[in-house]
């Protein structure tokens, strides 16, 4: 009480005092991007910045801390005080994959409280038209004959093992000897290794590949929703029989450190119930290919860690987890 | 639609005072965050982002667009007056202007930066124009064995950097490799030399070496010798770039723009490699080579032509495959995305009237830049006029605060002072910065694209001399290391170099 009415007093001098200096939040909020500027992440956190700025009625202040597929920024959270203060933009990479796949992580799920998943995005899997495959049967057939590889953003990363789960899915026993991985530095690259014949094929966020086949320079195989994706001219895991990749989604959540108080996930909850209600906000992401989805802190947490267990099952199934 | 009804369809789109306005604002900002040291283009253009969401297209576009085109070249500024690159790619630029700067020169540098800036602008930007398509079907040629290849060719640039002694360039080049392996492991995802510390996991951050390597030593230099520069208060000097300085670089300045527009239509590259390359070609056919790294002109141009070509020609993946071919790239990528345009061949049926108007937007940023640059010239030329015991101290606050803004990340400031270090002991042992920098930069790259070439083939070597590309670079380093061996043995020998090819 002492530090308050001293932090009151100097308010008040400097001639800044307000009414609501006492109520979670009386200062700008910090918010961790934990990957490079013009991703997935990034888009969608800017996308949620000015309507949720709105719901605050506080400036947030967005940072991108990059670095080891997302890590990097997830222990700057980690790390930080449990006021309420510095939150994060966590995605599936950073939280769900890497967790599940890497032994020496620094951080475990444990370390976060989520306040809320607000994004859900498909997950779509494509090949180059010169490859002549044309649909998932014909890419499973090309890997029982050998050479088939597959590019991705880095190990650990959603897109490495969304080829895994689905070629492990569709029926091949050893994904790992029998395909051949060949990791990109980013998502990008990693479509772009499809594009030039590097790489066989990817599986991705349809957001990062719904240019590349709306310009027919890929060609989707599927998509892991129950339902179809507009513009993507492919089956869904459920017409091919596969509902157990209804798990492989990206998606993108709001996490503080593990011991943020209750009042403050309580706030959260309110603001992004309002945030995501923006008609502005709904447009520009389900025109990218997104599904607005909010979970409360509950929910989001039981859809992750089902994630993470799936992942974890199929890492451990297959000997993936990197240990060093 | 024919060729002028596209032209007519972009007119329209950006025959505006609005469009011209956020273009001409653009490039200024551009200028300005380049020429603050830790303030690269790439913050620039992200920190400006945002601001494009409530805007029209177009207008968003090229206000990013100018930022991008402003920050590479407000990057020499500070390059040349200060020794701090303001943004990675005009780390070459240090090379030789930097010198001019110390001999009184810092206004025809500071001249010859924005002409070989604008020249190679508007080479780019026709290349653009022009061959998009072919250019971009090209790119698309190169997998990682081609890659692989090129990089092999680009490390020669080391021998040209490295000053007197090839030996000293040589183990700065392995100490430059040795810190590039920090971070994670590519193929399979490991810790490598990150001590447990997950600051570490993502690799030493690049701006915060390249700042520490160069400005810092600077400081220490001052600190421990605070009154060296009493008595030795540069001039400005004769500072006028002339007509005939232009001519005599142009040549350097046009097979620079050609090398930024070579490397930037390919995607992964960036300003940073081209700048260098440039630089080590005017370097190798010029008359006044020995002149390189103590103040020659043509080195200045050389560099900046070489990251300014890279500018207009890494829109060429991006437009005509929906590639970004670099990070600024990928930022602007992500500005069509979010205002539901996607970047690609269809773009060239869709939206033809703003592929078009960027294209005339394009062409008005040269004459922008030159404008803002000749402003800022003149503004930002009075730094060398400012008694360096007032300097230092705040350049060492603007790279504290640069370097730290890049990632919010303290540990990137210690590894700033800690470079620093490194790079005050290479100063005094006489080892040369520029090969460290080119290793670092380089060295990922080639690993990366080998093992992902040996990924491809099941670890057959073969795959490196797949294809006419991988032919000819492979040619390229072969004659190169041979004229640098030769250079090397009649160096020995004692006859004057110039006297060869």
């Amino acid at each position: 009480m002492k530090f308050k009415t001293f932090g009151a007093a100097c308010a008040v001098s400097l001639g800044l005092a307000t009414t609501a200096f006492a109520e979670y939040p009386e200062r700008p909020i910090n918010m961790v991007i934990p990957y490079g500027a013009g991703g997935a992440t990034d888009i969608s956190a800017r996308t949620i910045a000015e309507p949720l700025n709105n719901a605050v009625g506080r400036p947030l202040v967005m940072a991108n801390v990059t670095g080891a597929g997302g890590a990097t920024g997830s222990v700057a959270v980690q790390n930080a005080k449990a006021d309420g203060y510095t939150m994060l933009f966590a995605r599936v990479g950073s939280h769900s994959v890497n967790p599940a796949m890497k032994a020496t992580l620094p951080y475990t799920l444990e370390d976060f409280r989520f306040v809320t998943v607000y994004e859900i995005n498909p997950v779509a899997c494509a090949v180059s038209p010169n490859s002549g495959i044309t649909s998932m049967d014909e890419l499973i057939a090309r890997v029982a004959e050998g050479g088939v590889t597959y590019s991705s953003s880095g190990v650990g990363s959603l897109l490495h093992i969304a080829a895994v789960m689905v070629l492990s899915e569709f029926g091949v026993t050893d994904p790992l000897t029998q395909t051949t991985h060949i990791p990109q530095k980013g998502g990008g690259a990693a479509a772009t290794a499809v594009l030039n014949g590097t790489a066989t094929f990817l599986c991705t966020n349809s957001s990062a590949l719904a240019s590349f086949v709306a310009n027919k320079q890929l060609v989707p195989l599927m998509v892991t929703t129950a339902e179809p994706v507009p513009g993507f001219d492919a089956p869904t895991a459920a017409d091919l029989g596969k509902p157990a990749l209804h798990q492989l989604v990206g998606w993108t959540g709001i996490a503080g450190p593990d011991d943020l108080p209750d009042d403050v996930a309580d706030k959260w909850g309110e603001w992004m119930a309002t945030a995501t209600a923006d008609e502005e906000f709904l447009d520009k992401m389900t025109s990218r290919g997104s599904v607005i989805e909010l979970m409360d802190p509950v929910r989001a947490n039981e859809f992750i860690q089902g994630q993470y267990e799936t992942f974890r099952k199929l890492v451990d199934d297959l000997g993936m987890r990197i240990e060093g | 639609m024919s060729f002028m009804d596209s032209i007519a369809a972009g007119l329209s789109l950006v025959g505006n005072v609005e469009s011209f306005l956020a273009l001409f604002v653009g490039v200024a900002i551009g200028t300005i965050g380049g020429a603050i040291p830790g303030m690269s283009a790439t913050m620039a253009v992200a920190l400006t982002l945002p601001f494009t969401f409530a805007m029209q297209p177009i207008t968003g576009i090229l206000l990013l667009l100018g930022v991008y085109k402003g920050g590479i070249f407000g990057g020499s500024i500070p390059a040349i007056l200060i020794k701090t690159p303001g943004t990675p790619a005009s780390s070459a630029t240090i090379l030789d202007g930097y010198p001019m700067a110390e001999k009184g020169e810092a206004g025809r540098a500071l001249g010859m930066a924005l002409w070989a800036s604008c020249t190679a602008d508007v080479i780019s930007n026709l290349a653009l124009i022009l061959f998009a398509g072919w250019l971009a079907s090209f790119a698309l040629s190169f997998g990682p064995p081609e890659f692989f290849t090129l990089i092999l060719f680009s490390l020669t640039i080391i021998a040209g950097v490295s000053g007197t002694s090839l030996l000293r360039g040589a183990l700065s080049a392995l100490l430059g490799l040795l810190l590039a392996t920090i971070g994670l492991d590519l193929v399979y995802g490991t810790n490598r030399f990150t001590f447990g510390d997950p600051n570490m996991m993502g690799g030493l951050n690049f701006i915060a070496v390249l700042i520490g390597l160069f400005a810092i030593p600077e400081i220490l230099a001052m600190v421990w010798n605070p009154t060296a520069h009493v008595g030795t208060a540069r001039s400005l000097g004769n500072n006028r770039v002339t007509f005939a300085d232009y001519r005599r670089c142009f040549k350097s300045i046009v097979r620079g723009s050609f090398i930024g527009v070579f490397l930037g239509s390919i995607p992964g590259i960036g300003a940073a490699p081209s700048a260098f390359l440039s630089y080590s070609e005017a370097r190798r056919t010029s008359k006044n080579r020995d002149n390189f790294g103590k103040g020659e002109v043509e080195g200045v141009a050389a560099s900046e032509a070489g990251n300014n070509g890279v500018a207009g020609a890494t829109l060429i993946p991006l437009l005509a495959l929906g590639v970004p071919g670099d990070v600024i790239t990928a930022i602007i990528i992500g500005a069509f995305m979010i205002h539901g345009l996607q970047p690609g061949p269809m773009m060239f049926i869709l939206n033809v009237d703003i592929i078009y108007g960027l294209f005339i937007g394009l062409i008005v940023s040269s004459f922008f830049l030159f404008i803002v640059g000749t402003v800022a010239i003149r503004g930002f030329k009075y730094v060398a006029d400012i008694p360096k015991r007032i300097l230092i101290p705040a350049v060492l606050v603007l790279c504290i605060y640069g370097v730290f803004a890049v990632n919010n990340n303290i540990f990137d400031v210690g590894v700033m002072f800690a470079m620093g270090w490194v790079g005050y002991l290479m100063v005094r042992y006489q080892v040369p910065a520029a090969p460290f920098l080119i290793a670092f930069i380089l060295g990922p790259l080639l690993e990366d694209n080998f093992r992902q070439s040996m990924l491809m083939s099941g670890s057959d070597p073969l795959i490196l001399f797949r294809g006419p590309i991988t032919w000819f670079f492979w040619l390229l380093t072969v004659i190169t290391v041979i004229a640098i061996v030769r250079a090397g043995v009649r160096a020995v020998r004692g006859i004057p170099l110039g006297g060869g090819p």
